[in-house]
């Protein structure tokens, strides 16, 4: 008849598409490896449910970036100091343009200074009344709380 | 120029210090805050703060008076021409008492 699909030539394409510039040291490992040779190996007896779901562990697999296995290189100790002088080099330059920016100016609040600071003070009775206000407000936030009415992880359930 | 500043400070009714405080730092003080820059220095950056509130999206700040109420003593302040203006002042209000 003619092959109808092939989970083989799909793999190649994409691998074509999103090959990463730099060499990542995580596609050498073990587990990518084999179940790109399980596709392989098994193309006429999967469904297309199962031939999409390997599409999707393979993507995941070449986009995940494995940060506990990335093995860190260690740089020599001028490298180290190099780098640093680069960025704080950097920082200076960056630092000298963000500081050339004029703070706001003090907005004017009355022409009259002492008129306005020698006026009565906030009344007792007010005072009272914003501090009950925020006690209010203060009580109701710590009352804040999740309601948890279901299951937060969940098994899917593959048929 | 500090006179004019300070002569109508001086005049406040119960007053017991006052700061006259600008960008550039304290330009005069008295009383229980003469020379107190900490003082200056802490409500500068109170008021500042004030000063970013807005009502309703309207352009200028919604008071005219900040006051820090303090158990026995309040300092309110308030900006005019680039001046911050912080005078000290007794508390004197208390619970009323129902007789």
């Amino acid at each position: 008849m003619g092959c109808c699909f092939s989970s083989d030539s799909e793999t190649s394409e994409q691998n074509e598409e999103v090959k990463p510039l730099i060499p990542d040291p995580n596609l050498d490992r073990k587990p990518t490896n084999g179940s790109e040779r399980n596709a392989d190996s098994l193309p006429s007896n999967r469904t297309d449910e199962q031939a999409l779901l390997t599409t999707i562990l393979q993507r995941t697999a070449l986009n995940i970036i494995d940060v506990s296995a990335v093995d860190s290189q260690g740089m020599e100790q001028h490298e180290y100091m190099d780098r640093a002088r680069q960025y704080s080099t950097k920082l200076e330059v960056l630092s000298r343009t963000l500081s050339q920016k004029k703070p706001v100016p003090l907005p004017s609040l009355t022409s009259q200074p002492h008129q306005v600071l020698a006026a009565d003070l906030v009344p007792y009775a007010d005072l009272q009344q914003v501090s009950k206000i925020a006690a209010y407000a203060y009580s109701a936030i710590s009352q804040i709380k999740v309601d948890a009415k279901e299951e937060l992880v969940v098994q899917f359930a593959i048929p | 120029m500090t006179t004019a500043l300070t002569q109508g400070l001086e005049r406040i009714p119960d007053q017991i210090g006052y700061l006259v405080v600008s960008e550039e730092g304290v330009l005069a003080s008295a009383g229980e805050l003469e020379n107190d820059e900490h003082t200056a220095g802490v409500i500068m950056q109170m008021v500042r703060t004030a000063c970013r509130f807005r009502l309703h999206g309207t352009a200028e700040p919604p008071f005219k008076r900040m006051s820090v109420m303090l158990e026995d003593y309040v300092y309110a302040v308030t900006i005019s021409g680039q001046k911050v203006f912080v005078v000290k002042r007794q508390n004197n209000q208390r619970e009323p008492v129902n007789v």
